[in-house]
């Protein structure tokens, strides 16, 4: 089982992810944008992130090199509508552990969770 | 308006509705249109910016926004509540975040914009100078119709940009 936050600005998909997160047995930490997701990591230590890219107030990529900075070993995956490899290439530059793209596939997201967890 | 930025929308909006609500899509005519774009039920609009630019539009009946919704979250909604309402907003931003990828496969690299969901019958939106192209999507559910309002930047906006001048 795994503590994961899921940062994403639409309601319906931190309710989408954690509700099959949750029946998966892990723990879910929600947050709606990237300033929010620091506070929430900071306080909370989750074992991974899964963050949207594209957010009012500061996105997931900011986010994303704010953790990595504050915590070198945050485990951050991007989960994201924008699958542009130009965003791609930065947000792995900036540390994210992967990359998946939206719709996403619950198995595809399961076997990225059981990765980091090792 | 260029019509090769069409493709990739219908490819996207037909893969998506086909992977997130498990059913067959049909293309309805495309039909190009000057005048403002007046809101029905629901419409979902999205900025681009980049080497593509201008407006996308999402327009659906409520029905079928709530059949989105309940489709892909497998709980029933029969109200666009807030949670609904982010959900249709979502299933826009889904399909053009997935048509900026083949826009950029095809040269142009674009970004979008936060959804914003439009709500209520009589609003009017302008497009002004940009035609709009309309393409309707059918399903099961009822119909997703795409207005597109785009043009290729010009290369010296973009030059302007990068600071070649």
């Amino acid at each position: 089982m795994a503590r994961i936050l899921v940062v994403d600005d639409a309601q319906f998909m931190r309710m989408r992810i954690s509700r099959l997160l949750m029946a998966e047995g892990h723990q879910i930490l929600e947050a709606d944008d990237g300033s929010n997701a620091i506070a929430v990591y900071k306080s909370s230590r989750p074992d991974i992130v899964l963050m949207d890219v594209t957010m009012p107030k500061m996105d997931g990529l900011s986010a994303l090199r704010h953790i990595r900075e504050y915590d070198p070993q945050a485990k951050v995956v991007m989960l994201t509508a924008l699958g542009l490899e130009s965003v791609v290439l930065e947000a792995v530059k900036a540390g994210a552990k992967d990359f998946i793209v939206k719709p996403f596939e619950l198995p595809r997201v399961l076997s990225t969770i059981n990765k980091l967890m090792l | 308006m260029n019509v090769n930025f069409l493709n990739p929308f219908i490819e996207a909006a037909s893969e998506v509705i086909q992977s997130e609500l498990q059913t067959a899509v049909q293309r309805g005519s495309l039909k190009f249109q000057k005048s403002a774009f007046v809101t029905n039920d629901l419409a979902v609009l999205l900025n681009l910016i980049g080497q593509v630019q201008g407006i996308v539009l999402y327009e659906m009946s409520t029905e079928m926004g709530l059949a989105i919704v309940s489709r892909v979250s497998g709980q029933a909604f029969d109200e666009l509540d807030e949670l609904a309402q982010s959900g249709v907003a979502e299933f826009g931003n889904v399909i053009t975040g997935r048509a900026t990828v083949k826009l950029a496969q095809a040269g142009f690299d674009t970004r979008i914009s936060v959804p914003t969901l439009i709500q209520g019958k009589g609003a009017k939106i302008s497009t002004f100078d940009f035609t709009r192209l309309i393409v309707p999507l059918q399903t099961e559910f009822g119909e997703v119709i795409i207005h597109l309002a785009l043009r290729a930047r010009a290369e010296s906006e973009q030059e302007i940009e990068r600071g070649a001048f």
